[in-house]
């Protein structure tokens, strides 16, 4: 034992310890501790260990609807027409099943469209290339609320698809209004399925071409090769990225609370992750008043997160994720296309693109239009003066100047946490460093809109009257909400920097003299500066756009509320004339921010998928 | 000037040992050198003298100090890394200036003292170039100035010079050599070049699997291999397997297949009876009558320019080797004879595990 704690000694030096426990504290007290402490309340029913709240969720209809409703359409007669009415009355499932029908449908198309579309950009040459894969990158772009909003009005009574596809092209005998699950699985589906398509595509780019032509030389060809030999490879890729398709569909909120804006109230709202939101919006006065159905709830929605991110963590580690990740070592095999083929390439990805993108482009044109208000298909006249109330409307320059703050604290923090805990990881041999090494992996399984559940609760109840106490500094907490949920990408990108400078460098100062905090300063920094730049500006993005604990924990005041809340407000109450409008000018402010930074870094990280994850 | 001592050093990274009870003993100011082939452990035992790594079990002195438990940055060694490791953000002035800057001395010194060494290491006027702007040989020369500027109590070498080439290498060795005996540094020097060792050490140890095989001067070790491993790692050899047949003193008479030797033992006692290897050197046959008569064919025979070498077919139908003086002649397929005296003769124990590595050659 006497050598464990001489070990132990040995290894700890000041540095490290110091950077230990600073990753430590912040995870343990910021995340696990919240989340560990909503599952006990979860569990407690007047003072006793029990299932209660979960029996009384899962027997309630509303959660889970038995039999379930699959009315998916049903034609209408009504004064503005003929109507096929998708997604009106059904499907549902009650609350619970109807997040996890979503969750999975939008994976699986995600899955379908990155795919093919990756592979397609992988392996062949055709003209226009460059052109789609940077239009591909349109869809990452967050317009939270607003490109939901954007396809409902598009897609509503007299939006413009039927006023193109019935009005002008007579194309439809009957108007169509998609809406309910199906609309929310169509937005998710186009804003999230890039995130398949990047890591599909580099994991097809970092395939060592002679492992394809291996198996063609065996006989193998065309889709046989792919199947055997392609697809297997990048199948950890692919399956992280649907992973995480699949989490963020779970506790998306951008849908549904785009939708309400477009249709009111609705099948759109019947969602875990809305379920919890109303529970914020509804007036808390304090924390005795949450249901604890919600936290039952949110326990459910945690566990499936979890088991998902764990299942699919046992097949692909995000070690080797972040390596495969980077990619274009080898020249890809790129082929030509015959005229059939080059065809269905040009529809399939016309039709990709333009469907993805139209939100980003609605966004922009709803921002500079009478779009928004005119109650037409199409905008009729130009106008500059939502762009300028971002800065002379007091409301929305307060949100703005508190996502600035909160996103620079934030991004501050998470790069000590971030570079402190890749550091150990990458660097030190201590005991225990693979508890480090997991736990900093951890926030990726949990959903935004649980972690706020779970400061709710925690900090509510243990802080109250601190500057802790979510009802009094919800802008405070959301400074370590955004560190905690973002400390995944961080740590790796400082990781990745780190595996690519080698240790003897360090060493070599340690030899001549240098502390370990002076190595860490003088060479460690300074070697993985563009890592740490690059990582924290994308942080800095990340946390400018995030929406479920931003909309969720400034509700509870809201004059801390940042961007994203206020757009959230706006776009669920649709209230006066032009406010809509104004949300979609933050979403060009916020556009605008990711396109700099994603160039910015893409060129310091030198790494074309710099935007993994986001 | 110190003496490095090595007490019974382990080091295992999981299932690996990769230094397997060391002990060592370096001389003040003397240029010792570690041999071995790759992945033998050469360069652990000189990152634990660093202090980059730390033993399983065994204790390091530097003098009659302790430094086991001291942590790298305070044990004074300079090391030279194999790789070089010179800091690609910094140039070649902030590279050497770093050492001097952490002991806080005053920048008139550092500047004094970089320009110093930089005439030592002949690379005036290389100050404001950053390592990527350099050739090979310069980046050796900057990563031995880095070491060397901060004045160690030890110099640590790792394989400094297999990154170059063949011409930069033998120059390198010179200089090296040179510069550690102007400056009487005690040095630790790690290399898995045989020629290389020999040609710059006062002492070597031979390592294999993470053991010190045999420590000695370079004639000593190549003249007097304790065992099979240390007679082939260091030169070519001619391996016969014979019986030991008598004793006189040092020398001990073997019978191979009929054919009488006599030699010098070198490893282990043997006794009459016992199964034993003759080790001889190409380079120790010689056309001129002496103790031990090989006859035979020749097999093969070519001119190499300092020697000739010659295939000898004999009489159990072997085939030894023989590098003789370079004016011989003789016809492939004639008789001849060649000689080699008892103190080229090496007769060895023939151990386990060097029978092992005598079944690669
Ligand atoms: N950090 C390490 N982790 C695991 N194994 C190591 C490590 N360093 C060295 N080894 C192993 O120890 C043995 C000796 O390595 P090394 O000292 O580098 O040999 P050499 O320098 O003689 O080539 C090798 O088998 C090597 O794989
Ligand atoms: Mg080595």
């Amino acid at each position: 034992m006497s050598s464990f704690t001489k070990r132990l000694k040995r290894e700890l030096d000041s540095l490290t310890t110091t950077q230990l426990s600073a990753s430590l504290f912040i995870l343990i007290f910021f995340l696990i501790v919240p989340l560990f402490y909503m599952v006990i309340r979860a569990f407690f029913h007047n003072g006793r260990l029990s299932s209660y709240y979960f029996q009384a969720l899962l027997s309630d209809p509303n959660f889970v609807t038995y039999p379930p409703n699959l009315n998916f359409a049903y034609m209408s007669r009504t004064s503005l027409g003929t109507f096929l009415f998708v997604g009106n009355r059904g499907p549902d499932f009650g609350v619970l099943f109807n997040s996890l029908f979503v969750a999975i449908t939008v994976t699986v198309f995600s899955i379908l469209l990155g795919v093919t579309a990756a592979f397609i950009m992988a392996r062949y040459e055709f003209l226009g290339k460059i052109f789609f894969r940077v239009v591909l990158l349109i869809p990452m772009l967050a317009t939270p609320f607003v490109n939901a909003f954007v396809i409902g009005k598009v897609l509503g009574q007299n939006g413009l698809f039927n006023y193109v596809f019935h009005d002008i092209l007579r194309l439809l005998p009957f108007k169509v209004q998609i809406s309910g699950l199906p609309a929310v699985i169509l937005i998710q589906t186009i804003s999230f399925f890039p995130i398949v398509y990047l890591n599909a595509l580099s994991s097809f780019i970092s395939i060592d071409p002679s492992m394809e032509e291996q198996a063609e030389t065996l006989g193998a060809r065309g889709f046989k090769v792919f199947r055997s030999v392609t697809l297997p490879l990048a199948l950890p890729g692919i399956a992280a990225g649907a992973a995480i398709v699949f989490i963020i569909s779970l506790e998306d909120l951008g849908a549904p609370i785009g939708l309400s804006g477009a249709f009111g109230s609705g099948l759109h709202q019947k969602l875990i992750s809305f379920y919890i939101y109303s529970e914020f919006i509804g007036g808390l006065g304090s924390v005795e008043q949450v249901h604890a159905s919600t936290y039952a709830l949110a326990v459910i929605m945690l566990a499936i997160a979890v088991a998902v991110f764990l299942s699919i963590k046992k097949y692909v580690t995000l070690r080797q994720y972040a390596m495969i990740s980077k990619g274009g070592r080898f020249n890809p095999r790129i082929r030509k296309l015959g005229p059939l083929g080059l065809i269905a390439v040009y529809l399939f990805l016309l039709g990709l693109v333009i469907t993805a993108s139209f939100p980003q482009i609605g966004v922009v044109v709803l921002a500079m239009s009478d779009w928004a208000y005119n109650g037409l298909p199409v905008p009729t006249a130009f106008t500059p003066q939502f762009m300028s109330e971002l800065v002379s409307e007091p409301d929305v320059l307060r949100s703005i100047m508190n996502s600035l703050t909160y996103s620079s604290m934030a991004t501050i923090l998470m790069l000590v946490v971030g570079v402190s805990a890749a550091y150990v990881i990458a660097r030190r041999k201590i005991p225990g460093k693979d508890a480090l090494d997991s736990l900093v992996t951890v926030p990726i399984a949990v959903p935004g809109i649980i972690l706020a559940v779970g400061y709710l609760l925690f900090f509510a109840t243990f802080f109250s009257g601190t500057p802790f106490d979510p009802f009094l500094n919800p802008g405070f907490l959301l400074i370590f909400t955004y560190t905690v949920r973002r400390i995944p990408f961080t740590a790796r990108s400082v990781f990745a920097g780190l595996q690519q400078t080698h240790e003897s460098l360090e060493e070599a100062a340690l030899n001549l003299g240098a502390n370990r905090w002076r190595t860490f300063a003088t060479i460690a920094i300074p070697l993985i500066a563009a890592n740490v730049i690059g990582g924290g500006l994308l942080s800095f993005v990340y946390s400018m756009n995030e929406v479920s604990t931003s909309i969720t924990l400034s509700s509870l005041k809201p004059e801390q509320g940042p961007i994203t809340f206020y757009m959230s407000q706006v776009i669920y109450s649709s209230g006066a004339v032009g406010t809509v409008s104004v949300a979609a000018a933050l979403g060009v402010l916020l556009m605008s921010i990711q396109l700099v930074v994603m160039t910015v870094s893409n060129y310091l990280l030198k790494q074309r998928v710099a935007f993994l994850g986001v | 000037m110190v003496r490095v001592r090595l007490e019974n050093v382990v080091k295992r990274f999981g299932e690996v040992t990769a230094v397997s009870g060391v002990s060592l003993d370096i001389n003040h100011g003397e240029f010792f050198t570690v041999l071995g082939p790759s992945g033998c452990g050469k360069t652990t035992l000189l990152r634990i003298i660093a202090g980059l790594e730390h033993p399983d079990e065994g204790k390091i002195y530097f003098d009659d100090l302790d430094v086991t438990e001291l942590p790298p940055y305070k044990r004074g060694t300079g090391m030279v890394f194999q790789n070089y490791a010179l800091w690609p953000h910094m140039s070649v002035f902030d590279n050497i200036a770093y050492g001097l800057r952490v002991m806080k001395l005053p920048g008139d010194e550092v500047k004094r003292r970089v320009r110093k060494i930089l005439e030592l290491v002949k690379l005036v006027g290389m100050e404001n170039r950053y390592p990527t702007q350099l050739s090979g040989g310069q980046q050796q020369r900057v990563a031995l100035a880095r070491a060397l500027v901060i004045e160690p109590r030890i110099l640590l070498l790792d394989e400094p010079l297999s990154n170059l080439d063949a011409r930069l290498r033998i120059e390198m060795r010179t200089e090296i050599k040179r510069i550690q005996k102007e400056l009487e540094l005690t040095t630790i020097y790690v290399t898995h070049d045989q020629e290389e060792a020999m040609v710059m050490s006062d002492r070597l140890a031979v390592m294999n699997a993470g053991r010190i095989m045999q420590v000695g001067t370079p004639s000593e070790v190549y003249r007097r291999p304790k065992n099979l491993f240390v007679a082939t790692f260091l030169g070519r050899c001619n391996i016969l397997k014979g019986k030991v047949i008598g004793r006189h003193n040092d020398l001990v008479d073997v019978v191979v297949n009929g054919l009488k030797l006599r030699g010098v033992l070198t490893g282990k006692p043997l006794n009459e009876g016992d199964k034993a290897f003759c080790i001889i050197r190409p380079e120790s046959f010689s056309v001129r009558e002496g103790e031990n008569l090989f006859r035979g064919t020749v097999e093969w025979i070519s001119f190499a320019g300092s020697y000739t070498q010659i295939l000898l077919k004999i009489s159990d139908g072997r085939v030894i080797t023989a590098n003789v003086s370079s004016n011989f002649r003789a016809e492939t397929g004639s008789e001849i004879k060649l000689y080699a005296s008892s103190e080229d003769v090496l007769i060895l124990h023939p151990e386990e595990e060097a029978m092992a590595y005598s079944k690669e050659l």
